[in-house]
């Protein structure tokens, strides 16, 4: 039932928005319809369509709330400007009435609800928490849990959020064509920024943050089944999937970070990583070109290597190259100088990363130090690799992470008395 | 001569404006409205319903939040008709505004110029403020606007607005009677001056964020822009 719930929560919640406009009456008739379902369906069975029933309940009582309420007149003519106002004939078509039989016969309305989540006006960190809220039905106390704030501070982001929504009148609506490459960007980051929260800590470290990868990632299918003329979404999709399919072998048994070198490959998900090849053979067919589709070409490569030594490393660099002129991003040219390392040696890559390290873009961030650091041990300097070691090791943020490092510095200072 | 007031508070003023604020507020509203010395006013959502328009390198950059991050926040105006500048201070110290927060004064400059707007808007339409914002101390020339304004209020989203005067000439009274200072210069950061203010009418924010994006100064400074805070809402 946990599956149905995750499933149908987006569904039923973009819908009565739609039909409301009150997105606190939505979240609570679709947990009223929830609730309702775990009291009958234990004793009736599970319906046939679960889907079409959740909506039907949902529906049923936000109509009975309306009616009771003192603003019923005054919601229906807010629908009516809606209604009227969606004669615009530069908006995207609707999806299919009958796409999905599951659906109650409503049709799919959580590509408003994604982009209204995701609007430009709206803070980052209150896009990410209302997008987590009203389309994967996670709890406030669990978003809060995942993104480690206090559970009263998530519930005023929350609150915060739909009332600048309603205050500044952000509309409720899928961006007319023209600004889809605008908007679409920002909806792609929103969803990658919810995965590389669940990513980037899990390995047992909290089951929630497993389960934001799994939701980023039911979401962007969700957005590619939506807008299947968006190849970033398509590459989107695919780099997650390929991230996903390392996971049993990036943490060992105690919960450390194994570096993607020594992962255990065949511990990697290789019908997850088939899967991921699929979405973005289809992502560059459409020959446009972008950072996602980029990012799940470099991923897919690691993929295809049967064993460490097997990487393809000139055609990551070049990757990497094409992503840094894309993207301008500095943790690109880190991500490429240790490519290029690997492709021509460590030196070339010390003289890129010098020249990253001068511009002062990354001061702070661990990994530069933890670069440097790798470089130098594999080029013998181990008294200056130790150095850097420490440093990187000071400004790593979690756990696994300052563990490895630490560990990486015993290996060389152990080394170091040994040869001195 | 035409002013405009610009009202500022700490986010807790909706706390903090008691009956003695309220019945100030009337007082001076009576008065105002009275002598025919108030053109238009009224309450603004404050910073966290606030939207920043930029334009760079041809793209519209939008971000959520105010022009800059001030103690205080922008929470009404009020465009007010009087003789001269002294006399705009006298109006502004007598607004409850200036002991809630502060009042700032400006002359409205370049020819434009405020009216009554009508009342309640058109149907499914929201008002903005917006204010036009130079990103260095210079306050920019009103040249280039003129088209926009025209174009906008050709439309019917662009109800009223005009160029201001220098910042360095605007005055803010803080504090109640006798204790009230009157400073020189704008309330706000000097190296961000709002060179200009324009009343929105339009359909959602997308469209107040496509009619912001395409004044000039959104190319070189900054547009801000925030609802009106509509009478009955909480």
């Amino acid at each position: 039932m946990a599956g149905i719930f995750r499933q149908e929560w987006g569904r039923i919640t973009a819908a009565l928005i739609h039909q409301t406009g009150d997105w606190d009456l939505a979240e609570e008739c679709a947990q009223d319809a929830f609730a309702q379902a775990l009291r009958r369906w234990p004793g009736d069975g599970v319906p046939d369509r679960p889907g079409a029933w959740l909506m039907t309940v949902a529906r049923r009582r936000a109509l009975d709330r309306l009616r009771r309420g003192r603003t019923y007149q005054a919601k229906l003519e807010e629908l009516a400007v809606t209604a009227a106002r969606e004669q615009d004939p530069n908006a995207v078509a609707a999806p299919d009435q009958d796409a999905d039989a599951g659906d109650g016969g409503v049709p799919d309305e959580r590509l408003r609800l994604i982009f209204t989540c995701c609007h430009p006006a709206l803070a980052l960190e209150a896009r990410v928490a209302l997008t987590l809220r009203t389309l994967t039905g996670l709890s406030t106390a669990e978003i809060a849990r995942a993104f480690l704030v206090p559970e009263a501070t998530m519930a005023k982001r929350l609150v915060r959020a739909k009332q600048k929504i309603a205050h500044a009148r952000i509309p409720y609506r899928v961006p007319p064509a023209s600004a889809l490459p605008e908007r679409v960007p920002g909806v792609l980051a929103v969803l990658y920024l919810v995965f590389n929260e669940g990513y980037a800590a899990s390995g047992g470290d909290d089951v929630i943050r497993r389960d934001l990868c799994d939701q980023a990632i039911t979401l962007t299918r969700v957005l590619t089944e939506l807008l299947p003329a968006e190849p970033e979404a398509q590459g989107l999709l695919a780099l997650m999937l390929f991230h996903r399919a390392r996971q049993a072998a990036r943490v060992d048994a105690r919960g450390d970070l194994v570096t993607l070198e020594d992962q255990d490959r065949t511990r990697w998900d290789q019908a997850e990583a088939e899967l991921a090849r699929r979405h973005l053979a289809t992502a560059l067919a459409a020959r446009r070109p972008g950072q996602y589709q980029l990012q799940a070409a470099i991923a897919g490569c690691h993929a295809a290597a049967r064993t460490a030594d097997a990487t393809d490393w000139p055609r990551i660099a070049r990757l990497y190259r094409h992503l840094a002129e894309l993207t301008g991003s500095p943790v690109v040219e880190l991500n490429r100088a240790v490519a290029v390392s690997m492709a021509d040696g460590p030196a070339a890559g010390l003289a890129l990363l010098t020249r990253l390290e001068a511009g002062g873009a990354l001061a702070g961030y661990y990994l530069l130090p933890a670069t440097r650091a790798d470089l130098l041990r594999r080029l013998g300097r181990d008294g200056e690799a130790a150095d850097a070691y420490q440093e990187a090791a000071a400004l790593a943020a979690t756990g696994p992470e300052r563990r490895f490092l630490e560990a990486r510095l015993a290996q060389i200072t152990g080394s170091a008395t040994n040869g001195g | 001569m035409q002013y405009l007031l610009i009202h500022a508070g700490a986010p807790g003023l909706d706390d903090a404006w008691d009956d003695e604020a309220w019945a100030a507020l009337n007082a001076w509203l009576d008065e105002a409205i009275g002598s025919g010395v108030s053109i238009e006013g009224g309450p603004l959502r404050m910073d966290a319903d606030a939207t920043t328009v930029t334009v760079r390198d041809g793209r519209v950059i939008v971000t959520d939040g105010p022009y800059a991050e001030t103690k205080e926040q922008v929470a009404g105006y009020d465009v007010i008709e009087c003789g001269d500048a002294a006399e705009a201070v006298g109006w502004a110290r007598r607004h409850p505004h200036a002991w809630m927060g502060s009042v700032e004064v400006r002359a409205l400059a370049g020819g434009g110029s405020a009216f009554h707007l009508a009342e309640p808007p058109a149907a499914g339409k929201t008002r903005y403020m917006m204010f036009v914002i130079a990103d260095s101390a210079e306050s920019a020339p009103p040249g280039p606007a003129q088209a926009w304004a025209a174009e906008m209020s050709g439309r019917g989203v662009r109800l009223f607005g005009s160029a201001l005067g220098p910042a360095a000439r605007a005055r803010t009274v803080r504090g109640k009677g006798a204790a009230a200072t009157v400073t020189d210069g704008a309330a706000g950061p000097a190296d961000q001056p709002i060179v200009g203010f324009d009343v929105l009418e339009c359909a959602d924010l997308d469209e107040a964020i496509e009619v912001a994006a395409a004044h000039p100064m959104a190319r070189a400074g900054l547009v801000e822009v925030r609802p009106f805070r509509a009478l009955g809402e909480d």
